[in-house]
């Protein structure tokens, strides 16, 4: 077990590495987000709406949208560097790159969402009683589901042509579920109070089978 | 496979359905408070019977070529993939027709309608997902994706009803009330439907092979001229 942890530590301090040395996925997804929470603040005023109701559902398309072109990138540098044959036999075990590349993923989704969050709540002017806890915990169990389908759908798109078109087609479907509970349970979250817990148990149990799916299935997934 | 089965199944598919239009038009009683609108139903449950079904089988048949690793059981997905959507753009076309007259809107957000509509996207993924590579890559992927959005049906099911239950539901479902008749009709109509869905299920298998072997001669024969 520790040498299954370790090996995944030690993919993931990999892909950290190359991704603070070039910045290259980071900025631009940083950047692709910003656009998203300016176009989306901005043409939400233009439609004079009561910003304090559409926040939760904005803020996941948001989060959703950068999160696609932010992880397409995982498996798409060990496959411009060929080295997944590489990989798989270095660590010997599928799901601990599996594993490995979900944390990268996750971790980008946080600093995206570090910088996003703030930005998106002063420009809509959000201003309300809320749970605090109830937020952040929303964030972290959305951000981790959806960190998994992107990682799992990413492993599977990376192997074919046209790999960036096909990851949201495939993967919005899936997050449906997803979403719905992310919204809820932000918009149970902003209303202080009157809030339930109840969507954070749909989220873990989602989370849960989405960390049984590939524990099964990756090996079919990165047979090569 | 072709030859054996295909033609008793499509006269049986004939005789069945006349019958089946006989009973929803003539034997079945006319709804006293929706009139001939209701006839529809008979279609629209069917289909989406039809529809659910083939994602079943797309699932079943994923789990098998994982398993064997036979090119059989990826053509029965595809097959049975491409007959769901037709299916489902069915339900999904007959379904606002009714409402229209009956709930006085042609959508809303119901679980069992927003469901349809999840699956109904699922399917043109996987389809977009198989026109997408080639060879056993191909195949071996989009089984995987076939097995998670089969597992995805009841996650989003569950998550409109839970969200449902807790708003306001602006149109109750439907309530109907069937008679006898009725209920005679639908499963009739549910059986001839499903014969309907082998019928186009062989058909369509056979039709997915006959074009790889082709490719597959093709193939010979570009090598043989270089």
């Amino acid at each position: 077990m520790t040498e299954y942890l370790r090996k995944i530590r030690l993919i993931y301090s990999k892909d950290l590495k190359i991704e603070f040395r070039t910045m290259n996925n980071l900025v631009s997804t940083v950047v692709f987000a910003l656009m998203l929470v300016f176009i989306f603040s901005f043409s939400l005023q233009l439609a004079d709406l009561d910003l304090n109701t559409v926040y939760a559902p904005v803020l996941w398309v948001i989060i959703l949208f950068s999160s696609t072109l932010g992880m397409d990138r995982a498996f798409l540098r060990e496959k411009e560097n060929d080295v997944i044959e590489a990989l798989l036999l270095a660590s010997g075990e599928c799901s601990s790159i599996f594993f490995a590349k979900f944390f990268g993923n996750l971790t980008l989704l946080f600093l995206v969402e570090l910088i996003v969050v703030p930005l998106y709540t002063v420009f809509t002017g959000y201003s309300s009683s809320s749970n605090i806890l109830l937020f952040l915990a929303t964030l972290l169990l959305g951000s981790w589901g959806l960190a998994l389908i992107g990682t799992m759908i990413n492993s599977i798109t990376v192997q074919l042509r046209s790999s960036r078109v096909l990851l949201p087609i495939l993967m919005f479907p899936l997050a449906v579920p997803l979403l719905i509970a992310v919204i809820e349970s932000t918009n149970s979250a902003l209303k202080a109070g009157s809030g339930s817990e109840g969507w954070l148990y749909f989220l873990i149990i989602f989370d849960l089978i989405f960390v049984i799916i590939p524990l099964i299935l990756f090996d079919y997934i990165l047979e090569l | 496979m072709r030859s054996k089965w295909s033609y008793p199944l499509l006269i049986l598919l004939m005789i069945l359905m006349l019958i089946n239009l006989y009973l929803i038009f003539f034997y079945a009683p006319l709804e006293k408070n929706m009139g001939i609108i209701q006839k529809i139903f008979y279609f629209h449950i069917a289909s989406a019977w039809v529809g659910f079904l083939a994602l079943f089988i797309v699932f079943l048949a994923s789990i098998g070529y994982l398993w064997k690793r036979r090119p059989v059981f990826d053509n029965i997905a595809r097959a049975s993939a491409e007959i769901g959507t037709i299916f489902i753009t069915m339900v999904l076309v007959t379904g606002p027709l009714w409402a229209r007259p009956i709930w006085n809107t042609w959508w809303t957000w119901d679980p069992r309608l927003t469901t349809t509509l999840v699956l109904w996207f699922m399917y043109l993924a996987y389809i977009v997902l198989q026109s997408g590579g080639e060879g056993e890559n191909r195949q071996r992927l989009s089984a995987i994706y076939g097995i998670i959005a089969f597992i995805n049906v009841p996650l989003v099911f569950f998550s409109i009803r839970w969200w449902r239950t807790i708003h306001p539901v602006v149109i109750s479902s439907s309530g109907m009330n069937l008679s006898g008749k009725m209920i005679v009709t639908l499963v009739f109509s549910i059986f001839t439907f499903t014969v309907l869905y082998l019928n186009l299920l062989l058909l369509r298998t056979d039709i997915i092979k006959l074009a790889s072997s082709i490719n597959l001669l093709k193939e010979k024969i570009h090598e043989f001229n270089y």
